[in-house]
């Protein structure tokens, strides 16, 4: 692992430098808050701490892709689009980085899904510590820290920021664009103090180790837990929408008005939503909001932990800010070891 | 000529060849990463850095998974007022490549996609048969094509009855309403090798009499093929002279050899749990109970997320799961 030390003047000429090969996404600031936007100079980037609303799925997978063209008419014909350009994605959290790495997984799993992989081949990842807010709860999932899934990653150390070269494309884009210094070791050991800090300052903790969640989750099927949220969720799917492992989608058409061309796409779809598990002849397998937040909440922490090895809930908190009934993920999972911990006992 | 033809069949050939190592070798590099890399355990570390950033080393010479064929519909045959069956064949004269139980994405575009169970034997090479309910946007489009119309195909996809371990075996096939259709693909290349099985039998309920699917064949597999077809209406009508009560009412007085016998079922949500107490009366083994599981797939892909129940994506692991294997599944059945 290579640490140089950047000083802090020279992250400007380091996007400048980046922006000459990729379209930049990164954090910026819109009416107040932060979220993730293309920056077009140096000037946009509004390095704030804060978790931002949507996370950077939205550049990898984004919130609706045309997957094919179409013609019909005499001479039909399907196309298939693959839309993919270099670009960088600045100043992203490690829960973000966690979550990507398991898009990774979920898109390179049986059929390839060569719409992502290939926006995710030519995609640059430069990490950034943050703090946690009063939602976050990354520690108690262990995506607090990342060692890969990235190609750089920026730790702030006061004085300036230690990069942390992940591979070898972020290290030539480090040595192309500023100009570093081999980091000293007490730098480098600063990165461990800020570090241990930041594990003291989580407000919101999950009361088990991460590792017990799926057993705890599995045993949880009958919790009057489900009954008590789905009485006041609306359905409306923001939590999916916001949150960073969510990768459903649905799949449209959309006809131009010469009635021959037209566009099939892919759009983010919500397992929270009324008709997501309903098929044709109108049977719904998943009726009540109870039930579809079970099944949501399951997905973060048992299901897919079963097909892909790792939680799926990285601890951003963002669908415990959006949710407009106050639906608290780390809440209910308490809750949950609460009352396995009281049939053991 | 003949020796063009040769060089073209080796060149061809090798081709093939090329693209089986390049797969292979990627599937090498999957297992090797695999095997390196620490148990499926991301809870508390990492990939580890070595692993490549680049996921897709050789993924760029497959095309994207959406892409469908071009196919023709060869006949239209009008079943019942809401059902119809199309006879498809690929404009490319390729074959499908299906087994019984398996599904395909039909899509007509402007209207959309939607999975349909694929109604035909394999052993019928140049053309496919797809039996449609008009339920929506797409399936009632499709209903307003005729003979020469055109639309796009992808697949086959998930996985099908296994053909191969009923051989020897009693077959029950209990089918509900539109349950029919995937179970006739099945039923068919049963019959075409009816020496390999033992006793077979159908129980096919619906609702009313002028919902029965594929009377034709029902009555020729009853005659001709030495397969016993029992059909029971929900309600009593005033023409219908045979069964009437719900599918489960014709189980009780068979007689079956439990010890032989495998059940294949297919039918709305609601028939397989009285159907499976009832299989349970006659002791017959969750093992030897194969049942076809409708979802809302989307992508056929095992992405999109519709399909799933629990960890598992029916577009992938199913539609034709085994009972024992899904019983205890929450949400299944």
């Amino acid at each position: 692992m290579e640490y140089r030390f950047l000083p802090k003047k020279g992250i400007a000429p380091f996007v400048t430098g980046l922006l000459k090969d990729f379209k930049v996404y990164g954090p910026v600031e819109k009416d107040g808050f932060p979220m993730y936007g293309e920056i077009t100079s140096p000037k946009d980037i509004h390095l704030s701490h804060a978790p931002t609303h949507l996370s950077p799925k939205q550049f990898l997978f984004p919130p609706k892709e045309t997957i094919l063209r179409f013609k019909n008419g005499a001479k039909p014909a399907l196309e298939p689009v693959i839309e993919a350009h270099n670009q960088a994605l600045f100043g992203i959290h490690s829960c973000d980085i966690h979550a990507i790495k398991l898009l990774d997984r979920v898109f390179s799993y049986g059929p390839r899904d060569v719409n992502y992989l290939k926006r995710r081949d030519k995609t640059v990842i430069i990490g950034i510590d943050c703090v946690p807010d009063k939602y976050c709860f990354c520690k108690s999932v262990n995506t607090m820290t990342v060692d890969s899934g990235f190609d750089l990653f920026l730790h702030d150390v006061g004085s300036g920021f230690v990069v942390e070269v992940g591979t070898q494309t972020g290290k030539n884009l480090l040595y192309k664009n500023a100009k570093t210094k081999k980091a000293t070791m007490k730098e480098i050991k600063k990165i461990k103090e800020i570090r241990d800090k930041k594990a003291e300052m989580f407000v919101t903790k999950l009361n088990a180790e991460a590792s017990t969640l799926p057993l705890i989750y599995s045993g949880s099927y009958n919790s009057p837990v489900w009954e008590k949220i789905g009485k006041i969720c609306y359905g409306c799917g923001s939590c999916n929408n916001v949150c960073p492992t969510c990768y459903c989608f649905d799949v449209r058409d959309e006809i131009k008005t010469n009635l021959t061309e037209g566009e099939r796409f892919r759009v983010w779809d919500a397992c929270t939503l009324e008709d997501f598990a309903k098929v044709a002849g109108g049977h719904n397998f998943r009726k009540t909001r109870a039930e579809r937040l079970r099944h949501r909440f399951n997905r973060k922490f048992q299901y897919l932990a079963d097909k892909f090895g790792g939680l799926f809930c990285v601890g951003c908190g963002r669908c415990i800010r959006t949710c407009l009934v106050n639906i608290n993920i780390a809440e209910v999972t308490n809750e949950l070891i609460e009352e396995a911990n009281k049939d053991r006992s | 000529m003949s020796s063009l033809k040769r060089q073209i069949k080796t060149e061809v050939k090798k081709m093939r060849s090329i693209e089986m190592q390049k797969l292979r070798s990627y599937e090498d590099k999957k297992m090797r990463r695999n095997s390196t890399s620490q148990p499926l355990n991301l809870l508390t570390s990492e990939i580890p850095a070595s692993q490549p950033r680049n996921l897709s080393t050789s993924i760029f010479d497959i095309s994207s998974p959406y892409i469908s064929r071009l196919a023709k519909i060869e006949r239209v045959a009008r079943l019942t007022e809401k059902e119809r069956l199309f006879t498809i064949a690929f404009e490319d004269k390729k074959t499908l490549g299906h087994s019984p139980g398996q599904f395909i994405m039909l899509s007509i575009p402007g209207y959309g996609e939607a999975p349909i169970s694929v109604s035909s034997t394999p052993n019928k090479r140049n053309t496919f048969e797809l039996c449609v309910r008009a339920v929506g946007n797409l399936t009632n489009a499709l209903h307003n094509l005729t003979k020469g119309d055109r639309l796009w195909i992808r697949g086959p996809y998930g996985k099908g009855f296994p053909v191969e371990e009923l051989k020897g075996k009693d077959l029950l096939f209990i089918a509900g309403g539109i349950g029919l259709v995937p179970m006739r693909s099945l039923i068919k290349t049963v019959l075409s090798e009816r020496p390999s099985y033992g006793k077979i039998k159908l129980l096919y309920g619906v609702k009313s009499p002028d919902e029965i699917l594929f009377k034709d064949e029902l009555s020729e597999w009853q005659q001709t093929a030495s397969m016993n077809v029992s059909i029971t209406i929900d309600k009593p009508y005033p023409e219908w002279k045979g069964n009437t009560g719900v599918v489960t009412t014709l189980l009780p007085p068979l007689k079956i050899d439990e010890t032989k016998t495998v059940v294949i079922v297919v039918g709305p949500p609601v028939m397989y749990k009285y159907v499976i107490m009832s299989l349970g009366d006659k002791r017959i083994a969750g093992h030897d109970i194969y049942l076809s599981l409708e979802r809302r797939m989307k992508c056929g892909l095992g992405k999109c997320g519709h399909c799933q129940i629990n960890s598992i994506y029916v577009c992938q692991e199913g539609p034709v799961f085994r009972l024992s294997d899904i019983r205890y599944l929450r949400e299944a059945i």
